[in-house]
């Protein structure tokens, strides 16, 4: 199946140099990026990653004793193609912050306590509707070490393949209501309002099931449509 | 629908998720890739000069046929079962990343060539570019007129290829938007 990928709206996708965000003009190209149209070579990638790396369950809160400290949640994505179409059986790798704010990783060092029982790390598959379901802990928000008061809200991040390799993405969800969304300087560096909304979960009012847990939507949309057939 | 906004990989991404043998494409489900096996290396520097240690990097080729292990590719039928295409590594304290892979052949109107990907904290976007082993006639070569050089990685043995990336300033990587 030929898919088919147009050039996105700038509006919609994040700023390269951000201000107040020091690495940015470090790492991001001076000349302008070369406007390419897409050829096979991008229009393929890896369709059975899953089959090249250790996936990791989606239940990270753990159970019992050893249930992770924080809000328990249970997150329900679809992942979609422009279309609205499921991409299905692809590979979606997660990571985040524990309920204090803290990741496991050398580089977070910083302030709040470690969580013995968060692992903080999910490697699933898709379902063939798109679907997945992650099992975790609410993470916590932390001070980014610029030292001028920028905090990251509560966000989860999510790479994902897709089906060719101009549908890979790297992005981050956010929380609705949370007072740091407003001022954080990646969400931010989208301009489009609608856009950046459209990173912020759903929150979705308890029915009691599960009885233990809130419950958030929310929807990934990867580059790419289906190339309808030519008519004669 | 409208694609989603992208993000930085941030700089807590799980080393876990640089898979041990997850750079080296000459093998795939206990079969042995076809083609002449290479290593492709190269130190990834941000606009000081400073190398940029735990960067991701992923590339996706085609296999020694020219053929993309891809639904897409009319000669997919014929694609090497031994050969994935797909490969991430993250660079060491040098900046370093290593691919061991074999060397592509040609897709249709393409000079052999390998894609990158290149992810981490300060880019908001995933930087793209395309490797090439010389130079030649290619649709994607000839967008980059005064600065292909850049994108033709240098033979330093037989079977090394080295393939710089400076992200920003002299000598930078031409990246591309598509």
């Amino acid at each position: 199946m030929a898919t088919i990928i147009r050039p996105r709206d700038e509006r919609t996708q994040p700023a390269r140099i951000v201000p107040g965000y020091p690495q940015t003009p470090l790492r991001n190209p001076r000349e302008p990026l070369v406007r390419r149209e897409p050829t096979l070579s991008e229009l393929t990638g890896p369709l059975e990653v899953a089959g090249r790396v250790k996936l990791l369950g989606g239940d990270i809160a753990g159970h019992g004793a050893a249930q992770a400290i924080g809000q328990l949640m249970h997150l329900r994505v679809r992942v979609l193609d422009e279309d609205g179409a499921p991409v299905g059986g692809t590979v979606v790798e997660i990571w985040q912050a524990n309920a204090a704010g803290r990741y496991i990783h050398p580089n977070d060092d910083d302030h709040a306590p470690p969580d013995p029982n968060f692992y903080g790390a999910a490697r699933l598959v898709t379902d063939e509707s798109g679907a997945f379901e992650l099992r975790t802990v609410k993470p916590g928000a932390y001070p980014v070490p610029t030292g001028d008061g920028w905090w990251r809200p509560p966000h989860i991040h999510f790479s994902v393949f897709g089906k060719v390799w101009l549908s890979r993405l790297v992005t981050q969800m956010y929380f609705p209501g949370e007072p740091l969304n407003a001022q954080d300087r990646i969400l931010n560096a989208v301009p489009d309002a609608a856009a950046r909304e459209r990173l912020v979960a759903r929150y979705v009012p308890p029915t009691g099931n599960p009885h233990n847990a809130l419950v958030f939507e929310h929807q990934i949309v990867l580059r790419g449509k289906a190339a309808t057939a030519e008519q004669p | 629908m409208i694609p989603t906004g992208e993000a930085t990989l941030g700089p807590f991404f799980p080393p876990r998720y640089v898979d041990a043998a997850a750079n080296d494409l000459t093998q795939f489900e206990g079969r042995k890739a076809q083609g002449e096996v290479i290593e492709i290396s190269g130190r990834v520097a941000q606009e000081d000069g400073a190398p940029l240690e735990n960067l991701v990097v992923e590339i996706w080729q085609a296999d020694a046929q020219g053929i993309f292990r891809h639904p897409a590719d009319p000669r997919h039928a014929q694609a090497d079962p031994g050969f994935f295409g797909w490969g991430r590594a993250a660079t060491d304290k040098d900046g370093r990343y290593v691919f061991r892979t074999i060397r592509p052949g040609a897709p249709a109107g393409r000079q052999p060539h390998v894609n990158f990907m290149v992810m981490f904290s300060g880019l908001l976007r995933i930087l793209k570019t395309t490797m090439f082993f010389e130079d030649g006639p290619d649709p994607v070569l000839s967008l980059v007129s005064n600065r292909r050089n850049l994108l033709i990685g240098k033979k330093a043995e037989p079977t090394l290829v080295t393939f710089d990336i400076r992200l920003r300033g002299e000598n930078e990587t031409p990246f591309f938007d598509d």
